[in-house]
């Protein structure tokens, strides 16, 4: 039992930094019906600024977060731009492409200035460990989990009581009729991904003590959370915050009870079955080519 | 239709012509040597340190004459830690830029990869800095007792885990021993090297764990070694996973004994695992930590002035491409620039001061294509941030600080008495 | 012509200088990489087949070219323990029918998971599929050998003749031009319109009788096969297989490859491997920036080169549709024969006094919201009963309730006397019914009479091996084929229109060439969803006039129109419906009197009538 606990704990705090991710997939989604496939980079993007900012440069933390936030900010309309704009409503799948090719972009930069190995950036808490009884979290870990619990939390706040966030679910049901209401689509399409862009650089400030600094650093974090948000459904935020975690739950348990290798050979046949089953994910409406 | 196939026609055309002409070559006047390593990606630190390594020996020896006046020229691909990539860059390296040798790669199985076409096909001598899979020098040509192209200057897997292995239940007196290698890159062959030395010691692994690249918080593998109540923890991996080992153990409360192969033999180890590495022993070739010769000195300080300051990434590696260039340049020096020769010239080495250690005996032989031993391999305890080499008297393992403090290892939880 | 004799002198020309490669270049580099092109073009051509052709994004691609791979090496060496087998060299080829059959399965495997997925569901599907083998291959150690993979794959031979580099390169030049005339053969026929069809709108290919499902599961197949060929000669080129060859980014690279050379079409990803397989090697120095190099070139193209390279070459509309060469239809034969119906036994030879359509008691609500209550009505063969109503009244869920769009809540519905079971959206087509769209969904940029023959489905007596190997068979089909929808197309008034391309139709002509479709099924109920929906009083009038020959046909049409005049000039019954209730019925003259009506309905909408 102490043995199950232990491992859960560990597998909470990493499903908790596949749900920080994950959400940012759903947002665009959500808007645009496209989504920032390389979202796993610009996390990538986050922990390399802060590793910048912090570690590099000496600014407290809260510079350090700012200055990500701004850069995000501009890299996010960017972004945009160059990747989702000009092949908007194609009604292709070019996106998948181009978005891939800023990630590309990304991972080369990166390498460029910030070099090839993995650079440490320490903890915002020291090397202090939480404990409690014989149980023990890094501090690092807790703050993954309050940060997503937070974001969350605002992003519900955000789509339900603000202007700009009731426009992104209207845009979300129909283009059109946002258009018709005055509300410009454009300046929507351009939030939303900025806000995921933003979303990917915090995600990044707060897990690179825990990952590292490194090109590759989202590369794998992003794809996981991409299968998290569709195995709860693109358009469905709560749902990608509980399976994040369930499924890094579920595989720490996979990893402790069976062994590593099996995890993701586990967790990627999973999410085909639950494609299979619910091809809009366990907690997406279903949606149908109209007759 | 027919015009965007016949448009392909023409390219494929066109390519073909393009490249059937190679340019000039000056294999004449330059000695030229080929390198296809990994220089971007995760095992870039192994590529560059072989790159650096391989171009510090030849400006050194270039700017004392070269080989019989001629200067050696290194051409380096990327081969992005992929066999496909590596084999197709050797085919080019000795076809199309006429090297006369090759130092190996980065990646155990492109080297597998590798060998077979260059002893069938292309026959142009390769060292091997790097990988450590024992097959590659134990090829299909050496089983076959022809001439076999493929040299290690590296360590092999087997000797590193027999000396890993042996140090740990022979010298340090431990019986339950647990295992926690990586899932990819040597990782792998590791593995398996070490799971078969414990049988061989009659000891096999009570508990043999893995990790990949995307764990970040080892506690499901070290709560199962605990439990399996291994009383030394053997890993095979890098610095930054084994960092989350030594953090990860840290927040359980776990004391085990630690070792690991040479994957963290580099300062990027303590880097980031800061003081939680304390005590980790690390089987290596080679410590730039403690006292160095004057010639390893030199280089040292040669590599912090070439690269503002930096501290090698990979030290074995370096080292190893370093020798590796000083010793073909001694072999092409004495028998000519003809690939054949040079083969077996590098059998008939009988002496060479390298800088990983002072050969006195053949570096190489018909039968043996690797230079190092297990008996070349040291055992290190990381210090305070320093990786210092571990003796052994009759009390039992030892260090000897900056100091010259002598201070014994506790074999219970590795620390200082 | 002479464009076309070009083409072939280029194509020849270009062949023979492949031909004569292996003579000319020095050493094996060269032929290592142009190897490695053909090996690729092969598993490039089945991902266009799938995901150009057929829209199925997939980037597990890998992932089935490593089954073809490992199968093969797994294949044939553990077949060389039999010496017979050893001497005479089949181990290699058996490895190679081996893999590809083994890759075809898990292409199968593949498929099912896929089937209801879209866009980056699909996607995320097929990355997942290619994690979880290329896990496989690395965890399961005892058979893969893991990381370092396995070693001393068997080179090909015939007999004891080993085919050593300048050989292979023959066989994997004999491969790719084979891969590139099967691709052909298949886009070319029913089949690759079928395909295509599903990739534009699956609702409109099943409402012609294409079973969806089972065209996506073949096509992932063939796709699979694909793949597994080209990787079994993969294995035995590089005489070495290990997971890295099969990873992600191997997949990315494949799609990629497609992409820029041109997705759909047939030249597309030949082009966009050898470019993106040779354009490296050709850039050394720029290995450091070699990712951004990628993704600019990824941009650029998708920028410059929206479908690719050879898209820059494809047809121009007008041109002449692919798959067989138009001959001039003899214009002074006879009037055509094969009109809808005219042919279909069941139509002619029934009595006109037994009901097509027979509709009891329909009741379907959405979430408590009543969209059609307890409604009947009966069709009989030649008859035209229109449904009318204001919008939200229920008309169009009272078509996708006959057509097996939706299930109803209560009520029986009866074709020719039996009761109407509707499993799947294809089988309505199968009991004889058709219908059109309100919104028209038509097959994109294929011409306007492969639209029309894309709807003989059901008739056709072609197979796949036909389409494969262009069987005489297979091309005399083809040839009727064409002629019939061509002389639907005349039926319909579209005659000059055969090559457009269906998206550079006017509308209204999109609307006849729909309902061309429609009749191509050879239907006995046909229902029009809004035809005169967006059309022009001249086109309102040829619709008119269509709708009256096709009674006269024997068709029982239902027509769910707003349109009055239309309605009240052909309609043999009206029923008008509002908020989901019948609120009156009758002949046309009835329901222009009734008060209900002229209040609920005309009143209202007598304006934009």
């Amino acid at each position: 039992m102490e043995f199950f606990v232990h491992i859960l704990i560990g597998g909470i705090a990493t499903g908790a930094i596949y749900s920080l991710i994950a959400v940012g997939y759903s947002i665009t989604f959500t808007t645009m019906r496209v989504l920032n496939f390389a979202l796993g980079m610009w996390v990538m993007m986050g922990g390399m600024l802060t590793l910048t900012f912090h570690v590099i440069f000496g600014f407290n933390l809260l510079i350090t977060l700012a200055a990500v936030i701004v850069i995000m900010v501009v890299l996010g309309i960017v972004g945009e731009r160059v990747s989702v704009y000009p092949f908007f409503r194609t009604g292709s799948d070019v996106w998948v492409m181009s978005t891939l090719a800023v990630g590309f972009l990304f991972i080369n930069v990166a390498e460029l200035i910030w070099g090839r190995n993995p650079e440490p950036v320490p903890s915002f808490f020291g090397s202090g460990i939480i404990r409690f009884g014989s149980f023990a979290i890094f501090p690092q870990q807790l703050l993954v989990i309050v940060t997503a619990l937070v974001i969350f939390f605002l992003l519900h706040v955000f789509y339900y009581k603000t202007l700009l966030g009731k426009a992104f679910r209207a845009t979300a049901h129909s283009s059109d009729v946002t258009s018709l209401m005055g509300i410009n689509t454009r300046l929507i399409c351009i939030s939303s991904y900025v806000l995921t862009s933003v979303l990917a650089g915090i995600a990044g400030f707060i897990i690179v003590p825990i990952t590292f600094a490194e090109a590759q650093m989202g590369t794998v974090l992003g794809l996981k959370a991409f299968a998290i948000a569709i195995i709860a459904g693109l358009g469905a935020p709560r749902g990608i915050l509980f399976c994040g975690i369930a499924y890094g739950a579920l595989e720490a348990l996979a990893s402790g009870y069976f062994f590593t290798g099996i995890r993701d050979i586990l967790g990627f046949s999973f999410m085909i079955l639950v494609l299979f089953l619910r091809p809009e994910g366990l907690f997406g409406k279903p949606t149908r080519e109209r007759a | 239709m027919k015009r965007s196939m016949m448009k392909t026609a023409a390219l494929f055309a066109a390519c073909a012509t393009l490249v059937g002409f190679p340019g000039s070559s000056k294999a004449a006047e330059e000695i030229r040597i080929g390198l296809s390593a990994a220089l971007s990606g995760p095992a870039a630190f192994v590529g560059v340190s072989i790159r650096r390594g391989a171009e510090m020996a030849i400006d050194n020896i270039n700017a004392n004459g070269g080989v019989d006046g001629k200067k050696i020229v290194l051409i380096v691909r990327d081969d992005e830690h992929k066999p496909v990539k590596t084999v197709a860059n050797h085919r080019e390296l000795v076809e199309r830029e006429k090297v006369i040798a090759l130092l190996g790669t980065t990646n155990s199985a492109a080297m597998l990869a590798t060998a077979p076409i260059i002893n069938d096909e292309l026959k142009v001598p390769i060292v091997c800095p790097a990988t450590d899979a024992t097959k590659i020098t134990e090829n299909k040509a050496w089983e076959e007792k022809r001439d076999n192209y493929v040299f290690r200057l590296g360590m092999f897997g087997r000797g590193q885990a027999n000396f890993l292995v042996d140090s740990m239940v022979k010298k340090f007196g431990y019986k339950k021993v647990g295992l926690l290698t990586w899932t990819a890159g040597w990782g792998v062959t590791g593995r398996g090297e070490l799971n078969r030395r414990l049988k061989e010691l009659g000891e096999p692994a009570v508990a043999d764990e893995t990790y990949d690249t995307a764990d970040t918080d080892m506690t499901p593998q070290i709560l199962k070694l605990q439990g399996a109540g291994a009383e030394v923890i053997i890993n095979y991996g890098l610095a930054r996973e084994n960092s989350f080992v030594t953090r990860t153990k840290q927040k359980l409360n776990n004391t085990t004994p630690y070792a690991s192969a040479w994957g963290i033999a580099a300062p990027a180890f303590w880097k980031a695992a800061g003081p939680s590495g304390e005590g980790v022993l690390v089987s290596t070739t080679i410590s730039i930590d403690g006292p160095q010769s004057p010639e390893r000195q030199a280089v040292l300080k040669e590599y912090s002035r070439r690269y503002n300051g930096e501290s090698i990434d990979g030290p074995p590696f370096f080292f190893a491409a370093y020798d590796a260039i000083y010793l073909l340049a001694k072999v092409i020096g004495e028998v000519g620039t003809d690939p054949k020769e040079i083969r077996a010239g590098l059998e008939n080495v009988p002496e060479f001061d390298g800088l990983i250690t002072h050969f006195k005996r053949p570096v190489f032989t018909r039968d043996r294509h690797d230079a190092l031993t297990e008996d070349d391999m040291i055992l290190g305890r990381w210090t305070n941030g320093q990786l210092l080499e571990v003796k052994y008297d009759g009390t039992g393992p030892y260090i000897v600080l900056d100091s010259n403090e002598k201070k014994y290892i506790d074999t219970k939880n590795l620390t200082l008495k | 012509m002479s464009a076309h004799m070009a083409g072939r002198w280029a194509l020849s020309v270009g062949l023979l200088l492949l031909v004569m490669a292996p003579m000319v270049t020095p050493g094996t580099y060269y032929l290592f990489m142009l190897i490695l092109v053909f090996i690729y073009s092969v598993v490039a051509i089945g991902l266009n087949i799938l995901a150009g052709y057929g829209g199925q994004i997939s980037l597990g691609h890998a992932a089935l070219m490593a089954m073809g791979a490992y199968t093969s090496a797994l294949v044939s060496k553990g077949l060389e323990v039999s010496p017979m087998i050893v001497a005479s060299g089949l181990n290699v080829w058996i490895g190679m029918v081996a893999g590809t059959i083994v890759a075809s399965v898990f292409g199968a495997l593949l498929a099912y998971p896929s089937l209801r997925v879209k866009g980056p569901y699909l996607a995320m599907v097929t990355i997942a599929f290619g994690w979880v083998i290329w896990k496989i291959l690395l965890e399961w150690v005892s058979v893969t050998g893991g990381e370092l993979g396995i070693t001393a794959v068997p080179k090909a031979r015939i007999g004891s003749f080993v085919l050593t580099t300048p050989y292979y390169y023959y066989i994997a030049l004999a491969a790719v031009v084979m891969a590139m005339i099967l691709q052909r053969n298949l886009i070319q026929s029913e089949f690759g319109r079928r395909l295509q069809a599903v990739k534009y709108s699956e609702i409109a290919a099943a409402s012609v009788g294409i079973d969806v499902y089972h065209e996506k599961v073949k096509v992932f197949i063939i796709s699979a096969a694909f793949a597994g060929f080209g990787g079994a000669l993969f294995a035995h080129q590089q005489n070495f297989v290990n997971p890295d060859s099969f990873e992600f980014f191997s997949s990315i690279f494949f799609l990629l490859a497609v992409l820029f050379g041109g997705a759909g079409t047939l030249a597309g990803p030949l082009i966009g491997v050898a470019v993106l397989t040779l354009l490296p090697e050709l850039l050394h120095d720029f290995d450091r920036i070699r990712l951004i190099v990628y993704g600019v070139f990824i941009l650029v193209t998708l920028y410059v080169l929206p479908k690719g390279v050879a898209g820059v070459f494809q047809r121009r509309p007008g041109s002449v549709a692919p798959g067989f060469s138009v001959e001039p239809i003899d214009k002074n034969r006879s009037d055509p024969a094969p009109v809808a119906g005219t042919d279909n036994p069941a139509v002619v030879s029934d009595a006109q006094s037994s009901p097509l359509l027979e509709v009891q008691g329909l009741s379907k609500a959405f979430g408590g919201l009543t969209a059609l209550a307890n409604f009947s009505f009966t069709i009989m063969p030649g008859q035209v009963h229109a449904v009318i109503g204001p919008n939200g009244a229920g008309k169009t869920t009272l078509i996708n309730l006959l057509s097996g769009f939706y299930k109803p809540d209560a009520g029986t519905i009866r074709i020719l006397g039996n009761p109407l079971k509707i499993s799947s959206l294809h089988a309505a087509a199968r009991l004889g019914i058709s219908r059109t769209f309100q919104t028209i969904k038509l097959f994109g940029d294929m011409s306007s009479v492969e639209n029309v023959m894309v709807g003989f489905e059901l008739h056709s007596e072609t197979r796949l091996w036909d389409s494969l190997f262009r069987t005489g068979r297979g091309r005399n089909q083809e040839q009727l084929r064409f002629e019939e929808a061509k002389s639907l197309m005349e039926f319909v008034g579209l005659g000059d229109h055969v090559n457009t391309p269906a998206n550079a139709l006017s509308y209204g002509h999109r609307r006849l060439l729909e309902i061309a479709r429609a009749l191509a099924v050879r239907p006995r109920l046909l229902f029009l969803d809004e035809p005169a929906a967006g059309l022009v009083s001249e086109e309102i009038d040829t619709l008119k006039d269509l709708i009256a020959s096709l009674r006269r046909l024997g068709i029982g049409i239902l027509l769910v129109e707003h349109h009055m005049d239309l309605v009240s000039a052909i309609s043999d019954h009206i029923t008008v419906i509002d908020y989901g209730q019948v609120i009156a019925r009758g002949d046309p003259a009835s329901i222009q009197r009734d008060e209900r009506v002229i209040e609920a309905y005309l009143g209202t909408t007598a304006d934009d009538a």
